[in-house]
């Protein structure tokens, strides 16, 4: 897969593919194309070569909302909310493709949209105590500290009910004590049965919840393998640290 | 609980019964006239408001209140329908028209979007202005038949020829727009749109269909402006392209505004004062559009939610004032 941004290229000739039931990272350092990765996955941006397979299902060029009703749902680097709506809100507005009626039934409150307002609500409340964001229920997503933030942003791609869920930096300006909170729940999803590509800086992290990393760097792929494999990788110490060279 | 209900339903039937015997106490037509252009007033900041629930902003609303007028008084006129068939046709078109042009124009985003509108606006300002065969051209169309009697024997006689038949038909006009806007807003679809007005990639991401909801908050906005239209056609009697530049667009949007886009109620008090200015200031017509720029302004510097938002407004400040009083008093 390949993605141009005019002349420049982002990502090139990038091939790699995650197994039902993995944990997968993608690591490389700042600008390396890791979010260009997931904006091409998930039909934000359209490659300029290549595809994008999913269960065998050829998915590229498709429409966002489309891929996600396929099973593949996103996070973002930046935390993105609903802002104005209240936690528990949050997670029904996600919860949408599980309660969506058409347009009669909505407007005229039928039992039938009633009941299932209903089994979504009962689903929002399960996967807002999954997250462990019970306490802050009615709070307004704006007014969560970062950590929790970052947590309904996992909540919120929950709720879409995903088979490969991306995670953009889940990480990412949380303190420790956070960190440890968020690898838990990582974890747990995935060992729900979800697979998972995380895209993450903080390596020790990353090592440790994943069983395959691969690295980018400028847009291509220079090692693929176990975290053992790829701390070790000659070219990859050489793109986190500089050649040596320069350095001296 | 019961006296909450009791209350919650007074609170809606009160005003509506007193709206209904208002015509049998006032019998100036001027009065009347102004009541009947505010309830115009109300359908169009109401529906753009409505629009503006999925993070739009339109200024098209001239453009479909036109298309509304024009499409009723041809129907009526060249093909001898009904008023009451041309009511719901004249929406429909407006509908379908930005149904069409919908899909486009939502590709575009913020500000983008309501640059399209507005030009959209003047295209079908352009159009009647120049489709004279149809349209009669800059003069428009006059003599426009007014609403076909409605008469039940011993209970109702509305023959719209006296300015209070016309009132009763705006204020159900008004009520019916309110209601369907009201429920459409607090049902599933309301929280979606306002889910794309927070974020459009998070609800792509969540499986929402942005491009069609976005459509659909248009389509509907643009119905009642087209109902409004062929109302408003058939009250006047006249269409011309003039009334219908992108002025009255600004207007609308305007109404909206000042009167508070976070609430429901917002555009409805908003089309009601504004409603006044004109009326207040008829020696300085030409003058109209700085008096309402200025409100405009005065509003967004100093009153950011709106006239609605003054209650709370109030109580905040009082509160604070009692608080440092009692804190000075020990």
């Amino acid at each position: 897969m390949t993605k141009n941004f005019g002349g420049l290229a982002a990502v090139t000739e990038l091939d790699f593919n995650v197994s039902e039931g993995e944990m997968v990272g993608l690591i490389g350092p700042n600008g390396a194309g890791k979010t260009t990765v997931f904006n091409l996955i998930t039909g934000f941006l359209r490659p300029t070569r290549g595809k994008v397979l999913f269960k065998g299902k050829d998915v590229t060029n498709r429409k966002t909302h489309f891929i996600t009703k396929t099973g593949i749902v996103r996070t973002f680097q930046a935390t993105t909310l609903f802002s104005d709506f209240s936690v528990l809100k949050n997670i029904i507005a996600a919860c949408y493709l599980k309660s969506r009626v058409n347009f009669w039934e909505a407007l005229l409150h039928t039992p039938g949209s009633h009941k299932k307002e209903e089994t979504v609500l009962a689903r929002a409340f399960k996967i807002m105590h999954f997250v462990g964001l019970d306490a802050f229920k009615d709070q307004s997503a704006r007014s969560l500290p970062h950590g929790h933030r970052r947590i309904l942003g996992i909540a919120i791609s929950m709720a879409a009910d995903p088979q490969l869920l991306l995670l953009d930096e889940p990480l990412s300006g949380m303190n420790a004590e956070e960190v440890d909170r968020a690898v838990a729940l990582i974890r747990k999803v995935w060992e729900r049965g979800t697979t998972v590509l995380l895209i993450e800086h903080n390596m020790r992290a990353a090592m440790n919840l994943c069983q395959r990393i691969i690295v980018l760097e400028m847009g291509r792929k220079i090692a693929e393998g176990t975290p053992e494999e790829v701390k070790t990788n000659k070219r990859v110490i050489q793109a986190y640290l500089g050649t040596g060279k320069h350095a001296a | 609980m019961n006296k909450r209900r009791l209350l919650k339903a007074l609170s809606y039937t009160v005003p509506i019964v007193i709206l209904l015997i208002v015509p049998l106490y006032i019998k100036q037509p001027y009065v009347l006239h102004v009541l009947i252009m505010m309830g115009v007033n109300i359908v169009l900041a109401s529906s753009l408001r409505f629009i503006a629930t999925s993070g739009q902003f339109s200024l098209g609303h001239a453009g479909m209140v036109s298309i509304g007028a024009y499409t009723s008084a041809l129907l009526v006129m060249r093909l001898g329908l009904s008023f009451w068939g041309a009511l719901p046709l004249a929406g429909l078109a407006a509908m379908g028209i930005a149904f069409l042009a919908g899909y486009p124009f939502v590709r575009l985003k913020g500000i983008y979007f309501t640059m399209v509108t507005l030009f959209f606006t003047e295209v079908i300002k352009l159009t009647g202005e120049e489709w004279r065969g149809l349209t009669g051209g800059v003069a428009g169309i006059i003599a426009i038949p007014r609403p076909n009697a409605i008469i039940v024997p011993g209970l109702l006689n509305l023959g719209f020829t006296s300015k209070a038949d016309f009132y009763y038909l705006a204020l159900t006009l008004v009520v019916v727009t309110l209601v369907l806007l009201y429920a459409i807003e607090s049902s599933r679809i309301g929280m979606t749109f306002l889910s794309i007005k927070q974020s459009e990639p998070l609800s792509e991401s969540v499986g929402v269909n942005t491009s069609r909801f976005r459509v659909l908050a248009f389509s509907i906005g643009c119905f009642f402006a087209g109902l409004d239209g062929a109302f408003y056609s058939h009250y006047l009697s006249a269409v011309a392209p003039a009334s219908f530049g992108f002025l009255l667009s600004i207007y609308v949007f305007i109404y909206m505004v000042v009167g508070g886009m976070q609430k429901f109620s917002g555009p409805i008090v908003g089309a009601i004062l504004l409603t006044l200015v004109p009326e207040l200031s008829r020696g300085a017509k030409e003058y109209e559009p700085f008096t309402f720029a200025g409100i405009l302004l005065l509003v967004i510097f100093f009153l950011r939610g709106g006239v609605v938002s003054l209650p709370e407004r109030l109580s905040k400040i009082i509160k604070k004032e009692v608080w440092l009083r009692l804190k000075s008093a020990g």
